[in-house]
């Protein structure tokens, strides 16, 4: 790494770079095996034919995947599969409705004031899950509300908001300014120019930021772990305590169509709005 | 105009008045509770907060919680920058599909990633097997329930929160700075901590940030791959809040866990901005 | 633009179509709660499609633990989480104590003749007997004869131990403590000697978890209930129950109406189905193994008593004198277990 010497700088400086090939090259691929590996592992013990999740699964079956989707050994399942989604979708929804105009009043507002409100709507993503969730369920409580499936909503919508609220913020800046002024100075409306102009430019952002925020709801823990009761828990939930207890090779079919959904759900977003890309930048 | 920005900046009111109503009241009112000594939250005191740092064993929670954040943070730089390094240089096509390999995992939920590692790292698990019919060991190791197994397995959980700051910082670089770096003559390593790391370093403030704060509240992969011996803070606000019920020292124990993170996240920002500011000034 | 819409509308149209189940079951629904693990197997399969056949009642399952109901229910204050409760004594004391059990009319229950007498009061029913001892993996280990042989080798290395958040937990810490000259009421002898050969347990995890570290081999003996044993053979794992030589621990296991309910006349039902004998028969059935309390239900060979009359010979422990001192003993056990 020091300075090479001048007479012997060609060789060295090729075995420099041959070390650092194999070092870089060779940790970079032990990474993506960190990454990938577990998937795949996960996917093929789902396929197991013993009762146990041992490696290398046993035969090959599609026992699991049928107990799963059986509606009455999994009904429990598949409930909790069903709220998570209407939490998501729910949620996902008011918090497209309430980034969207806030990013639209004051995405584009560089005055201190809009900075700081800026960042105390971004501020769920980094304060602890946990926190928050005690901090609502103590809410909550001391308001006198029944856990439900609205109460799951609001406190969903308070740490997912924020992934749409970014997206949008971000591609609102990168809108012409010059666009939005020649369609006022042509005499649209304000609401015009949003609605013909400004509303389709940045519909990729916002459908980013909503996928994103859909599926933190759905993977969602800290929040449920302290808002939900026996009706309304949610799928990573009954997951949880499928794991600590009973450890029913359920889980893995369960994890099995969870990672088969992101897979398409991610290659469908990467399409039509380079999540990616959004995501990277 | 004066007209406009005040009506735009308007539009940002329903998400402010949500915030306030279900984000900013119920953590006002955690503060509010940890200042009452009883469970019935009917006495206002400090006793709480007494208590809880009248404890050393608390001490030893909070240290080992931040430790654990660090060791993450440490073990994601390490696997993850050479790989954000072999990003740059491949194609557009690969680089694109890498990015989704990186992003894959962040859509799947923590409760199917920490799944993944009890069978990855269980007693009959894949690391076991494959090391007991290698003959490398005769009797399986133990790593789940350990601190070991809980690092390896929050390395891969936290991975994409540390390479996509990274990447995105990166790849804003100009590459002409590397190789210019080699046509003078430097080697590739020398490039790799002369040039490409100091410029690199907003990212990688960013990608610890983002891993210490995420690794330092998973409560799930905490308890189910940690088990109980290794007390982190999430599991004591778990157990007293949610098992104990003792609101108030739930409070005060998940206010020292937002403080305690958030001021080595303010503490590494910092640091970033100064590195930033070095390389540019 | 299109995209946005349609990913939208998809998504509130898969939030309808799974509300609608919602609604469905705002008639007759009932939360009741149950144990972690065996218990909510059994409930869930064979309880809750009997009452939707027979009284058109959805029955929802809570798995929570004796304490973890209480805590909840207080928590609550006067909105029940949850409208039946299942506990064992020291917790039900502690209910009864904080008030937030519904008064229990035993005239009420069909089924009532069919029971012991005395298995009902003002509070709530028997519905189970339970019997605590040692489990091990006869593949792995001799059979341990007491509760010091666990902390003796080759046991202690393959220990999974739990803390006092369960009854079974914290009977058991108990014997063991006796067993170093401790009491009822002193658990710090175990605490001790449980300390010594700390570096050698294998695994201690929540109560919650130790079926599934037992299955997956993180450990081969721990101290569980017969139901818990006959549940993990039924999934093909190698393990057989032993009574400790100074005996095994026994109790009874209630049901109670939560204060507040709206759900009262659901409640009854599910509790006249549950002592009933088609329930108690088919609870009592491997891989459930339950103990039953109905009369006209006679004792399978396979379980651990003969009848009901031989838990006089079995460890029972005042709970009266354990629940005041229990949560300082989680606090201890959380302290002197950690790493």
């Amino acid at each position: 790494m020091s300075g090479p010497g001048m007479s012997s700088m060609g060789r060295r400086r090729s075995f420099g770079d041959l070390t650092y090939g194999l070092v870089i090259g060779g940790i970079a691929l032990l990474a993506v095996t960190i990454i990938v590996a577990p998937v795949i592992i996960v996917l093929m013990t789902s396929f197991t034919e013993g009762r146990a999740l041992k490696f290398p699964p046993q035969g090959f079956s599609l026992e699991w995947y049928q107990q799963l989707f059986d509606p009455v050994k999994s009904r429990q399942i598949h409930r909790t599969a069903g709220n998570s989604l209407t939490i998501a979708a729910w949620s996902t929804l008011f918090g497209v409705v309430l980034a969207t105009l806030a990013s639209l009043g004051i995405g584009r507002n560089r005055s201190r004031l809009a900075r700081v409100a800026d960042s105390f709507f971004m501020s769920p993503l980094v304060l602890p899950g946990i926190t928050f969730g005690l901090a609502a369920l103590v809410y909550f409580s001391v308001l006198g509300f029944r856990p439900s499936i609205d109460l799951m909503i609001a406190g969903h919508l308070i740490v997912t908001m924020p992934f749409i609220l970014r997206t949008t913020t971000a591609s609102l800046s990168q809108l012409d300014p010059a666009l939005l002024d020649s369609s006022q100075s042509l005499g649209a409306s304000w609401f015009y120019t949003l609605r013909r102009v400004t509303l389709p430019l940045i519909a990729p952002g916002i459908a980013a930021g909503a996928f994103l925020a859909f599926m933190a709801s759905i993977d969602n823990v800290p929040v449920s772990l302290f808002l939900s009761n026996a009706r309304t828990d949610t799928l990573p939930i009954r997951m949880w305590g499928m794991m600590e207890s009973t450890l029913d090779v359920r889980v893995a079919a369960v994890s099995g169509v969870l990672i088969a959904s992101a897979f398409v759900l991610m290659l469908i977003m990467e399409w039509t709005v380079g999540l990616t890309r959004r995501m990277r930048d | 105009m004066r007209f406009r920005q005040l009506r735009e900046w308007q539009l940002a009111l329903p998400l402010a008045l949500a915030f306030t109503a279900l984000f900013l009241a119920p953590l006002l009112l955690l503060v509010g509770v940890s200042f009452y000594n009883d469970d019935k939250i009917s006495q206002p005191g400090f006793a709480s907060w007494l208590k809880f740092y009248g404890d050393p064993f608390n001490y030893k929670v909070i240290g080992d919680t931040l430790l654990l954040g660090v060791k993450t943070v440490c073990t994601t730089v390490l696997i993850g920058y050479p790989l954000a390094l072999v990003y740059l240089d491949l194609s557009a096509r690969l680089q694109k599909v890498l990015l989704f390999i990186i992003v894959m995992p962040l859509l799947l939920s923590v409760v199917v990633r920490t799944f993944a590692w009890i069978v990855v790292l269980g007693h009959e698990g894949v690391v076991n097997s494959v090391l007991m019919s290698l003959g490398v060991i005769s009797e399986p190791l133990k790593l789940l329930q350990t601190e070991l197994g809980l690092v390896i397995s929050l390395t891969q959980i936290e991975m994409p929160l540390m390479l996509l700051p990274l990447i995105s910082v990166m790849s804003r670089l100009d590459p002409n700075l590397r190789d210019a770096s080699a046509a003078l003559g430097a080697s590739r390593w020398r490039t790799l901590f002369t040039v490409t790391l100091p410029l690199s370093m907003p990212g990688l403030v960013a990608g610890c940030l983002l891993v210490f704060a995420s690794s330092t509240t998973a409560f799930i992969s905490q308890t189910v791959i940690g088990g109980v011996r290794l007390i982190y803070l999430p599991l004591v606000i778990w157990q007293q809040s949610l098992v104990v019920y003792h609101w108030p020292l739930a409070a005060v124990a998940s206010l020292s866990l937002v403080v305690s993170v958030l001021s080595v996240v303010a503490a590494l920002s910092w640091v970033g901005r100064r590195s930033g500011g070095y390389i540019h000034g | 633009m299109f995209n946005r819409r349609s990913l939208l509308a998809g998504a509130s149209a898969l939030g309808g179509a799974s509300l609608l189940p919602g609604l469905a079951h705002a008639k007759g629904g009932l939360v009741a709660t149950t144990y972690p693990g065996t218990w909510e197997d059994a409930y869930r399969s064979i309880v809750v499609p009997m009452l939707k056949k027979k009284d058109d009642i959805d029955l929802e399952m809570a798995p929570l633990f004796a304490m973890d109901q209480i805590g909840k229910a207080k928590a609550a204050r006067g909105a029940p989480p949850f409208d039946v409760f299942v506990l064992d004594p020291g917790p039900r004391i502690v209910g009864i104590e904080g008030g937030i059990f519904e008064k229990f009319d035993g005239k009420k229950l069909s089924n009532l003749s069919k029971i012991p007498e005395g298995f009902t009061d003002e509070w709530g029913v028997h519905v189970s007997a339970q019997v605590v001892g040692i489990a091990y993996n006869p593949k792995k280990l001799p059979a341990p004869k007491g509760w010091t042989d666990l902390l003796k080798d080759p046991w202690v290395s393959r220990l999974g131990l739990t803390g006092f958040q369960t009854t079974f937990g914290t009977s058991s810490i108990i014997e063991i403590s006796k067993q170093f000259g401790g009491s009822l009421t002193n658990v710090d002898p175990a605490l001790v000697e449980l300390k010594k050969v700390l570096p050698k347990i294998a695994a201690v995890g929540l109560p919650a978890a130790m079926p599934g570290l037992f299955q997956q081999g993180q450990c081969d003996v721990m101290y569980t209930n017969t139901q818990t044993v006959a549940t993990l053979k039924g999934k093909g794992v190698d393990i057989e129950f032993v009574k400790p030589e100074s005996g095994a621990i026994s109790f009874f296991t209630t049901m109670h109406i939560a204060k507040g309910t709206a759900e009262t006349a659901n409640a009854y039902k599910y509790l006249d189905l549950v002592v009933g004998r088609e329930v108690q028969e088919s609870l009592m059935k491997p891989p459930y193994n339950f103990l039953p309390v109905n009369k006209e239900v006679p004792l399978a060979p396979d379980l651990p008593m003969k009848s009901l009359d031989e838990m006089k010979s079995y460890v029972i422990h005042d709970w009266a004198k354990i629940n005041p001192l229990r949560a300082a003993w989680i606090e201890k056990f959380n302290k002197e277990m950690a790493k």
